[in-house]
Formats: structure tokens, C-alpha cells, sequence
């Protein structure tokens, strides 16, 4: 599914130049659940936004379900992001304005699924997240383990093919860990690829493999 | 496809803040209002003018206190003649006029400002000494009574017609300002527009138990006349002759102190002998003047003077609605800014989720754009009826809203949008995902 090699990436600020990916390398199977660990400043979200193609490299290869990555126009990308990737952020990142199934829809509003479709397969996830009651809410009216439950509802409306998930229960209590934590599992189970970027071993006891992020490099 | 998704994104958008987007969309609302009032009134103002000064007709031939300058290509320059001068121009000059070769009619104008008594009612009115003509050449019509006849001006009768306004405040229709604090020549007020208007919804007519003056006599300069006539309401911009109080004008050189004539319409006998009858006139009053004190101008060069009066005008009115539409551009492109910068996170997330950068780029596009051309149709609504509620009650003059003025300002608030849209949907689009996502 994902086969990363040599990559490496680096940020300026100023004139001061810093490596935050130096040569890595990591190649994760279809159906694989895949924790990426390591302190503060390791390159974590730089390692997310490669793989989510929210940034670009600056050296060598990306490889998601087959294609290129690395090679491909920005539209591309943005069409991979749409249709192959699903995201999970720390902070949920719901629009506010914007109800629950607005927010579920929003993923498919720029795909190219027919609406009637769209709007079945929105409120199918919102049932089976427990969220369709809610489903003409804003999130500000929603608790932390609703927020991130509509969140995973919109990571998986388009199918994707891999999941994305940076610190998914790290504004969560314990309890809602929990349920977030299990509500993967049974996404996994369903045969998504899971990718979660944590510095909380708990959460990555629950992967299947465990990968640490130090100095810029995989170990 | 995109460009319907990101038409529709927009729509939803300015409703989700629609609290803001009011605020933002007043910059606009204001503007456009500005813009299709001002233009409504320089063209009222226009048609104004040039209906009363085309009114003069074309074989008429004007005579006024003053001098107009020549310009350097040998048009009559009547701006440097609007300045109030004293006049030297005499019943006497009207009179050689006359004598002039194919002259049709003289009409001369005495005015001055005298207090008109009637019973217990004393109105301050501007009294006009002048010809039978008078109601001709000035478009002056008759509510009733008559006119004084040419015999009634040489037998030097006591007899007036009274303008509308005057003959309504002397019957007590009118409120009446007090006499002793009137100083100026606007004295006799109508009721506010208001006030009118209320009148008319309750029902409640002035209950007149005299309802004319005809027959009745008035005192001017503790002097009698009996009232001949009514002239019908006339309030038009700077002529009106609705305050006026119309004598023969033997009789007000006999009875008044009045010597000095405002101005003397001259009619040639046809349009062919127009230009010459001017130079006539001009060398018949010259022969009586030792110096070039009055100005002789014949309707062609008063109309030509009055266009260049509205093209100023109209100069004035670009630079007035292109500076309101600037600043509220301006300020529709700074809120449309500042929203872009609020709304970071956002647009990280719908790109991360797969929006293009030309989706963005629209959404915020076609927000702008909205916003400019609701605005505008809500600028131009209230323009609108700000326009019918002067008309409704408003006699001064018109206020003219012709389509095109209409159709203009529509486009420019879709002109306005497109531009200031332009910078805002840009820099949304040029947002990094993974930077705009960081954003706090």
C-alpha cells in the first residue's frame, strides 16, 4: 500500500536550514495497522503530511496503492487525497459552520460520486458511529468523543484505502480513548490500512507494528 | 462542475456568516445608494434646467443685468454673468427695444420684496411689475381668475395676480412664518412633506371657508389692489412663480419704488431674423448705456452655457461615485481578507479533504462577488425608494433615475466584485494544507 524510499524532506527558516526526514524508509501492506512513534520535533507530522501528500518531498520515491506519488502533478494529488486517503486529526478539525452531515459530506461534495449516493453512504456512517440523531448539529454542541467519532465518519465516506490518523485521542479522556481506539480496530478489521502518528504507547500497543521516528530516520 | 460546486460552497458560506456578511455588505449598500442618488438628482437637476430654459423657446432673445464675458472662440461665457449685479436696464430701455425692427414683444420684469396684507394675514411675497405677456413667455398658467389686459397696464390699474403659495398663506392654507422675523425672500413655507402626507391619510382638508381670492382686495405698501387672478402651481428649480405677486408694470413704477428692471424678454418676429434682432437690440440698448452693462443672449447660448454648467456637474458626480464606489470596494475586499485569514483552518481542511486549489479559489471568488451584487441590488432598492418618496412629496424638482443609471450600477457592483474578489480568492488558494491546518 504505502512504499517510501530514501525520502527525505527539510524545512528553511531563514537561513537556517533543518532536516526533518533523512532518508527514510517504510513499506506498509494493504490491511496493515501501523503506529509511527517518537518525541516532540521527530518529524512525526512531517512523516503525516508526506504520506497524505499535504507537502511534497524533496528527495526520493512515494509510492501509494501503485502509483507514483512523487511524480505527480498537484491536481493528481489532490485527487489521490480525495479518493485514497482518509484523515484523522489530533484536534478533529471539523468545520463549524457547518452541521455533522455537512462536515461527513464534505469529501465527497469535491469526489465524483452522484449525491444521491453520497447522501446515503453519509448517513449509513452517521448510524453506525451512533451519530445520525445528531446528524444536523454544529460541532461546537458535540463532545470530544462525537467530534472525533464525525471524524472518522468523514475519513471513511470516501472508501479510502488508507487511513491517516495524527494523535487521534490525544485531546480525549481515557473512556473515549477507549471507544475511539475500538472503533479502529473494527475499521481495520473491515480491512482499511491505518496509519497513526503517537507519542502515546497505549495507542500504539493497539497497531499491529510499531515504528519509531528519531533523528529525522525510521528505526 | 467545479465551478457550480464552489458557486454553490460560496452561497452556503455567506449564509453560514450571514451576521458578518450584512456588516461587510453595507460598504456596498451605501455605496450603491450614493451613486443612484446622486446620479438621479444631477439628472434632475439637468432636465430641470434645460426644460425651463428650453422653455424660453427659440426666437426668444434674453436680457439681463451684467456683462457676459466672451470666450476666446466667440461663445458667450454666462458663467462669468451669474454673479448678482445691480441693474442699469430701465423701462425706458424696454420701451426702445421695442422700437427695434422685428421685434414682436417686449416683456420686462421689475422685482422687488414687499409684504402682501390680506385681513390679519401679512405675507412676505416678491412683487413682479411686467406685461401682459408675462403669463406667456414665463409658461405661467392660471389656476383662476385672469390675466391683466394690455389696457388694465397702460391705465395703470390696481390690479394683481397672486401665486399659488401667496394666495394659499393669505387665505390661511399656508402656515405663515412671522412677519416681523421674515427677512428673507422665502418666507411664505408650505407645509412639510410629512405634515402632507398625514393630511392626506386622515382625511383632514383645509376647511376653507373663503376658498379664492378673485374679486378680493389686497394691500401692498399700504396700497390697494383687487386680485384678478390665481396662477397655477409652478414650483419649479429657481422660476417659480408660486410666491410671486403679479402687477402691471406702469402701475408698480407709479406705485412702488421700483426702477430697475431684472430682465426683459425679447421675441423676434421669426427664427430667421433671430440674429439679428440680437445685434439690434444689443446696439438699441448700447445707445442708452455708457458702458456695456447688460447682456444680450439668445436661447442657443443659454442652453449652450447650461451644458457646460451640467457637464461640470456630471464631471463632479464620476469623481464623487467613483470615490464611494472605491472606498466601499475597499472595504468589501478587506472583510473578504480578513474573513480568508479566519477561515485558514478551514480551507486547510477542505483541502486536505480534496478541494482543488481552483475550487478554493472560486468559492472565495464568487463569496465576494455575491456579496458586491446583493449589496448592490439592496443599494439601489433603497436608492429607489428613496427616489419615489422625494418625487411624492418633493416639488422643487425631480429626481430623474433613468435604466441605464440603473443597469450601471449594477454592473459596477459586478465589476467591484470581480476585482476586489480577485486578491482574497487568491491568497485562500495559495494556502499550504499542512501549513493552514497548523493555523491558530
Amino acid at each position: 500500500m504505502i512504499d517510501l524510499k530514501d525520502v527525505r524532506k527539510h524545512y528553511r527558516s531563514g537561513n537556517l536550514k533543518s532536516e526533518v526526514l533523512r532518508g527514510v524508509n517504510l513499506q506498509v501492506k494493504q490491511g496493515e495497522y501501523v503506529a509511527i512513534m517518537g518525541k516532540s520535533g521527530s518529524g512525526k507530522s512531517t512523516m503525516l503530511n508526506l504520506l497524505g501528500t499535504l507537502d511534497v518531498l524533496d528527495k526520493g520515491e512515494y509510492k501509494l496503492a501503485g502509483k507514483s506519488v512523487h511524480k505527480m502533478s498537484r491536481g493528481k494529488r489532490v485527487r489521490l487525497r480525495n479518493e485514497e486517503i482518509g484523515f484523522v486529526f489530533q484536534h478533529f478539525q471539523l468545520i463549524p459552520n457547518l452541521s455533522v452531515f455537512q462536515n461527513v459530506l464534505l469529501p465527497l461534495t469535491y469526489g465524483r460520486k452522484r449525491l444521491g449516493k453520497k447522501k446515503a453512504r453519509v448517513l449509513a456512517l452517521l448510524d453506525e458511529m451512533g451519530l445520525l440523531d445528531k446528524k444536523n448539529q454544529k460541532p461546537d454542541r458535540l463532545s470530544g468523543g462525537e467530534k472525533q467519532r464525525v471524524a472518522i465518519a468523514r475519513a471513511l465516506v470516501n472508501e479510502p484505502g488508507l487511513i491517516l490518523a495524527d494523535e487521534p485521542t490525544g485531546s480525549l479522556d481515557e473512556e473515549t480513548t477507549e471507544n475511539i481506539l475500538s472503533l479502529f480496530d473494527r475499521v481495520h478489521e473491515q480491512g482499511a490500512t491505518i496509519v497513526v502518528i503517537t507519542h502515546d504507547q497505549e495507542v500504539a500497543d493497539r497497531a499491529g507494528r510499531i515504528l519509531r521516528l528519531q533523528n529525522g530516520v525510521l528505526v | 462542475m467545479k465551478l457550480l460546486t464552489a458557486f454553490k460552497l460560496a452561497c452556503f458560506g455567506l449564509w453560514s456568516n450571514r451576521y458578518r456578511v450584512v456588516s461587510a455588505m453595507m460598504g456596498v449598500v451605501i455605496g450603491m445608494f450614493a451613486v443612484i442618488v446622486l446620479t438621479a438628482i444631477a439628472i434632475g437637476v439637468k432636465d430641470t434646467l434645460m426644460k425651463q430654459m428650453g422653455s424660453l423657446g427659440a426666437e426668444q432673445i434674453l436680457v439681463m443685468p451684467g456683462r457676459v464675458l466672451d470666450t476666446a472662440n466667440g461663445q458667450k461665457d454666462l458663467l462669468s454673468g451669474l454673479t448678482s449685479v445691480p441693474s442699469t436696464l430701465t423701462y425706458e430701455d424696454a420701451q426702445a427695444v421695442e422700437n427695434v425692427p422685428n421685434v414682436k414683444t417686449v416683456t420686462p420684469q421689475l422685482e422687488t420684496v414687499n409684504f402682501v396684507e390680506y385681513e390679519d394675514k401679512n405675507v412676505q411675497s416678491a412683487i413682479v411689475g411686467t406685461t401682459d405677456q408675462y403669463s406667456r413667455v414665463q409658461h405661467a398658467k392660471l389656476a383662476e381668475g385672469r390675466f391683466f389686459t394690455k389696457e388694465e397696464q397702460q391705465a395703470e390699474a390696481k390690479v394683481v395676480v397672486v401665486g399659488n403659495n401667496i394666495h394659499d398663506s393669505l387665505l390661511g392654507k399656508n402656515e405663515v412664518p412671522d412677519a416681523e422675523e421674515g427677512s428673507s425672500t422665502n418666507v411664505v413655507e408650505s407645509k412639510p412633506w410629512w405634515k402632507r402626507i398625514l393630511n392626506k391619510i386622515l382625511g383632514e382638508e383645509v376647511s376653507a371657508e373663503e376658498t379664492s381670492l378673485v374679486g378680493k382686495k389686497i394691500m401692498i405698501n399700504e396700497e390697494t389692489y383687487e386680485v384678478i387672478g390665481v396662477l397655477a402651481p409652478n414650483a419649479t428649480l429657481g422660476s417659480s412663480t408660486d410666491n410671486n405677486v403679479v402687477m402691471p408694470i406702469e402701475t408698480a413704477l407709479t406705485t412702488t419704488d421700483m426702477k430697475n428692471l431684472t430682465k426683459m424678454i425679447v421675441e423676434a418676429s421669426s427664427l430667421d431674423v433671430v440674429d439679428e434682432v440680437d445685434g439690434a437690440v444689443f446696439n438699441a440698448l448700447a445707445a442708452n448705456h455708457s458702458e456695456i452693462d447688460f447682456s444680450v443672449v439668445k436661447q442657443d447660448q443659454m442652453l449652450g452655457a447650461l451644458g457646460k454648467v451640467t457637464s461640470i456637474l456630471q464631471v463632479m458626480l464620476v469623481g464623487i461615485n467613483a470615490t464611494a464606489l472605491l472606498i466601499s470596494g475597499t472595504g468589501i475586499m478587506n472583510v473578504m481578507v480578513m474573513s480568508v485569514r479566519e477561515r485558514t483552518r478551514e480551507i486547510g481542511i477542505r483541502k486536505a479533504l480534496g478541494a482543488t486549489t481552483f475550487e478554493i479559489m472560486m468559492q472565495f471568488f464568487f463569496e465576494t462577488l455575491l456579496l458586491c451584487i446583493i449589496g448592490g441590488a439592496v443599494g439601489i432598492g433603497l436608492g429607489y425608494a428613496f427616489i419615489e418618496v422625494w418625487n411624492g412629496n418633493i416639488e422643487i424638482f425631480a429626481l430623474v433615475l433613468p435604466m441605464w443609471a440603473v443597469k450601471l450600477a449594477l454592473y459596477t457592483s459586478i465589476a467591484i466584485g470581480s476585482l476586489v474578489g480577485i486578491y482574497p480568492a487568491l491568497k485562500a488558494a495559495s494556502m499550504k494544507p499542512s501549513k493552514a491546518l497548523r493555523f491558530e
